[in-house]
């Protein structure tokens, strides 16, 4: 792999983050707002892996699967989240929980 | 393969498993239970630290245990510990007070209910965990972390009486105050790192040292401000005194060993980046000397021994960060080691005695002591000594002498600072043997709730002991340490690579006649009534600072005299109305003038307001921030415009008035509470960030 | 060679991503996002990172995805409700847009001006996963199990019934 590629990676996984962070402005249910959550978490990994790649050496690897953890521990808080506002409130469009404001 | 320094992830373990296991384990604990894990968690430190020592003491000091590295182009982050002798030696007494504080406060605690002990101990065991991490820290971002989580810590433990407001509202200035000077620690650190490339200290401080001259200066002084609000130096001092508000272990660890020290053991951590700055070099002296100077001078003025000892911390730490100052970080830590001895000793020793007391902890509850409280009484005599810097006997006198000694040796600047720093050490003698002499007086015949008395201490604990062991040894082991430690101060220094600094006769001499006059001082106050009754009286001295008072007799006074005579003259009748109003607006000012005030004014209240604003909180009078500008704009809308009726300029002024409050609203509509708006929030914050890191450090 | 296979799985992985978040109907969406993932872990291999590969699959596209699902079942797809999502889309993408523009452009072009110059590659993989992640960084991984571990007791605790309702 030559640089020129490693950037264009680079780019794509800030597009991957980009898109991500769309989706997280853009929508407002909080199902696609945590999928989007997944796709910007998505980007660095994959950044940390063409690095990783580029690099020769495990780091990227490693910080993938940290990432990974800190995906899941958000995929589960996130839905357990959204299932109790569910019972609770009846909600899943985000901006309607303003409550905490108070 | 296995390094000894690997003990050194087991040094700040054992606190932080015992603040998990009282804090957050869900299980119900028995009151011995929650005693024997504290006491686990606080003594474990101290005997992790000994093999290191010894290791460390035996030649090979130099470990670091790396714990996460992170290598990215040219810059790297690396968590790591760091063994040094400087990190052993503080290190090694940070563990010995917070195990002999956590001893004293099982049986001084002992009759809090169980809820509230584990709160205690979780917290008290945290505390001492962050100090030793950040003591131990290798790399600036662990650094700051124990930094930061001290501060949080402090917070919690000061307003640890949650029922009383003042104790919350300690323990929210302390925090905002420190807070505000951290942000310098912060920025200084994060200009560091960008002109290194790396967080660990190692790498850091040599590239700090080195670099260019201007963005040396602006580190420089950053992070003596952070340095100076850490350690409750002036002008960031007020939070110190009313954090005594705490329950006395707390105090004991806060101000003598921990959390106002770490500010002189970071500007000392830091030294070689001070020391190549002269500009910094003298700020720093300078404000340590005034710092110890205005300490022991306010201190004299107290009538409560705590508060007394609060202003001995900052004015004792004034000399820590004199030394520092003065180019000699050696002898500055050096007196950290003995200042943590006998503090922690003096606290301990006041607590003991005036534990229970009716009149809380003013110093007529001192008296009789001697009868009381035979040990405690020896080992207040003995910290006292050693905090007054009796000659030979005395650890206190060796390191004062060496911290007075490089004041001497720095040229005619220093001979200054020799003969402020003097006259302070004579204050100091005064103010450490007043409670001394105060305890010989007999007890006062009926005791009834002296109104001075704190608060806190008024029947909030009474005794149950369960067992003077753990009162007893403490303060046997720290008195012995206050008296012997004379004979390692001279070990230290060297042992840190420098040598200790030598005085011609003369100063020498003058430096340990200053205990006995001030003695004499002590004793002159104490049992001459006519002077005992002006010190008593001295409720000026008392304020947070004495300049307002001068202030207002030399600069408000003669003004609100002029301003009679000239509307006197001019305009005799109803010019009183006016006059009133501007006298209540000098006095206002001049209320204002007080350090404490200033700081209510411009930093805890603003903020307190800014949250409340920004959280939409409607509860209760007009939010002053959002309706100050409001305010104003009206205010000059009559003043200027009202004579000139509805002309232009009315309407003018008067729409621009209306704007300012259409964007108050505006304002106040940005907090929605909605998650997407915050999202938006944070992306416009990082989209900024990244111009300014696309603009400084990637060309 | 691999090298370009890795770039056309990542652009298949932007387009997949890009589809996801402007779905309507959020089974749709979830089917792309495991495009969008699945085209990530076939880049990872194309990459040489096989082991980071394996555990997208199975993790991100697998375990992850599935537990949305289960979610999803219980999701209102009436057309009524997909109408309401293409209209919110298409009223209020342009503020978002606007932000994650002001975002990317300072970002892609510190990427462009390049930062420290990018030192030569330095070949294949060396030293194991494993023994990074159980030696120097096995305090990482303790503190992010640590994380795990939080984040399954808070799902517990929000997902408990009869809690505080």
């Amino acid at each position: 792999m030559n640089a020129a590629t490693l950037s264009i990676l680079l780019l794509l996984s800030a597009g991957l983050f980009a898109t991500g962070f769309f989706g997280l402005l853009a929508r407002r249910a909080i199902l696609f707002q945590l999928i989007s959550l997944e796709l910007m978490l998505a980007g660095p990994a994959l950044g940390f892996i063409a690095g990783g790649a580029y690099h020769g050496g495990q780091t990227g690897q490693a910080m993938f699967v940290l990432i990974l953890i800190l995906a899941a521990a958000e995929v589960a808080l996130g839905l357990a989240l959204y299932l109790a506002l569910r019972r609770v409130a009846d909600v899943e469009d985000a901006d309607t929980i303003t409550r905490l404001r108070h | 393969m296995l390094s000894p320094y690997l003990l050194l992830l087991l040094v700040p373990s054992p606190p932080l498993a015992a603040f998990l296991m009282l804090g957050l384990d869900p299980f119900f604990l028995r009151r011995r239970a929650v005693q024997v894990l504290a006491l686990l968690g606080g003594v474990a430190p101290f005997f992790v630290m000994l093999p290191l020592a010894a290791v460390c003491f035996g030649g090979e000091c130099h470990g670091v245990v790396p714990v996460f590295t992170l290598a990215f182009g040219q810059s790297e982050v690396a968590l790591a510990l760091l063994l040094d002798p400087m990190s052993t030696l503080v290190g090694l007494t940070v563990a010995a007070v917070g195990a002999m504080v956590i001893t004293y406060a099982i049986d001084y605690m002992s009759d809090a209910g169980v809820a509230d002990l584990r709160r205690f101990f979780a917290l008290m065991n945290l505390f001492l965990a962050a100090m030793l991490t950040m003591v131990l820290a290798g790399d600036t971002i662990t650094f700051f972390f124990g930094w930061e989580l001290m501060g949080l810590c402090s917070f919690f433990l000061i307003a640890y009486n949650t029922g009383l407001p003042q104790a919350v509202a300690a323990g929210r200035k302390a925090f905002i105050i420190t807070r505000f000077a951290d942000a310098f620690l912060l920025a200084g650190l994060l200009l560091l790192f960008l002109e290194a490339n790396s967080v660990r200290l190692d790498v850091l401080i040599p590239a700090g040292a080195t670099m260019t001259e201007d963005r040396h200066l602006v580190i420089a002084l950053l992070l003596l401000a952070g340095a100076l609000g850490k350690s409750a130096q002036v002008p960031f001092h007020t939070w110190l005194p009313s954090a005594m508000a705490g329950p006395t272990p707390v105090s004991a660890l806060l101000h003598s060993a921990t959390m106002v020290a770490a500010g002189a053991f970071m500007l000392a951590r830091f030294s070689p980046i001070v020391m190549s700055e002269p500009l910094v070099q003298a700020i720093a002296a300078a404000f340590g000397v005034g710092t110890a100077a205005f300490g022991a001078l306010s201190a004299i003025f107290q009538t409560d021994v705590k508060r007394l000892l609060a202003y001995s911390s900052i004015s004792q730490i004034g000399f820590m960060v004199l030394a520092v100052g003065l180019g000699a970080p050696e002898v500055a830590i050096g007196h950290f080691v003995v200042h943590a001895m006998f503090k922690s000793l003096l606290f301990l020793a006041a607590g003991d005695i005036t534990h229970g007391s009716d009149l809380g902890t003013s110093m007529k509850a001192m008296r009789g002591a001697a009868r009381r409280r035979p040990v405690a009484y020896v080992a207040y005599v003995a910290g006292a000594a050693s905090l007054a810097g009796v000659p030979f006997i005395t650890a206190g006198w060796w390191s004062k002498e060496a911290v007075l000694s490089a004041a001497w040796n720095t040229g005619p600047f220093g001979i200054a600072i020799w003969a402020l720093a003097f006259l302070t050490a004579i204050c100091t003698a005064v103010y450490a043997f007043r409670p001394v002499l105060e305890a010989l007086l007999p007890e006062p015949e009926h005791r009834s709730r002296a109104p001075h008395g704190h608060p806190l201490a008024l029947n909030l604990h009474h005794r149950a002991r369960i067992g003077s062991g753990f009162i007893t040894v403490p303060l046997v082991v720290l008195a012995t340490g206050s008296m012997l430690g004379g004979v390692m101060v001279a070990p230290i220094i060297s042992f840190l690579g420098a040598e200790v600094p030598h005085a011609p006769h003369l100063p020498a001499l003058l430096a340990a006649m200053a205990p006995f006059a001030g003695l004499i001082g002590a004793a002159a106050l104490t049992f001459v009534p006519s002077l005992a009754a002006a010190v008593e009286g001295a409720h000026d001295m008392r304020r947070p600072t004495r300049l307002d008072h001068k202030f207002q007799i030399w600069v408000i006074e003669p003004y609100i005299r002029l301003i009679r005579w000239l509307s006197r003259d001019r305009r005799p009748r109803d010019a009183d109305l006016d006059f009133e109003r501007q006298v209540r607006l000098i006095r206002w000012l001049s209320r204002g003038a007080r350090m404490d005030g200033v700081y209510q004014a411009l930093v805890v209240r603003p903020f307190v307001n800014l949250v409340r604003w920004l959280s939409g909180h409607r509860g209760g009078g007009v939010d002053p921030v959002g309706s100050a500008p409001v305010a104003l704009a009206l205010r000059l809308t009559q003043a200027v415009v009202g004579p000139l009726a509805h002309d232009r300029f009315d309407r003018f002024w008067m729409r621009s008035a209306n704007r300012l409050v259409r964007i108050w609203v505006m304002a106040r509509a940005i907090q929605t509470g909605r998650s997407r708006d915050y999202a938006l929030g944070l992306a416009l914050g990082t989209a900024a960030l990244l111009v300014i890191a696309w603009g400084t450090t990637w060309n | 060679m691999s090298g370009l296979l890795a770039l056309w799985c990542a652009a298949v992985a932007l387009a997949c991503a890009v589809l996801a978040v402007t779905r309507p109907v959020i089974v749709h969406a979830l089917i792309w996002l495991v495009a969008a993932l699945l085209s990530l872990a076939a880049c990872f291999f194309a990459l040489g990172a096989s082991f980071a590969g394996a555990v997208q699959v199975l993790i991100y596209a697998g375990a992850i995805v599935a537990v949305f699902v289960f979610v999803v079942m219980s999701v209102d797809t009436s057309a009524e409700a997909r109408g309401r999502e293409r209209e919110r889309l298409a009223t209020g993408w342009r503020r978002p847009a606007a932000a994650v523009i002001l975002v990317a452009v300072p970002l892609v072009a510190g990427l462009g001006v390049g930062g420290p110059a990018l030192v030569a590659p330095q070949g294949t993989a060396q030293g194991s996963l494993g023994a990074l992640l159980f030696g120097p960084w096995a305090l990482a991984i303790e503190v992010a199990s640590g994380l795990l571990l939080a984040a399954l007791m808070g799902a517990r605790h929000l997902g408990r019934r009869g809690a505080g309702e």
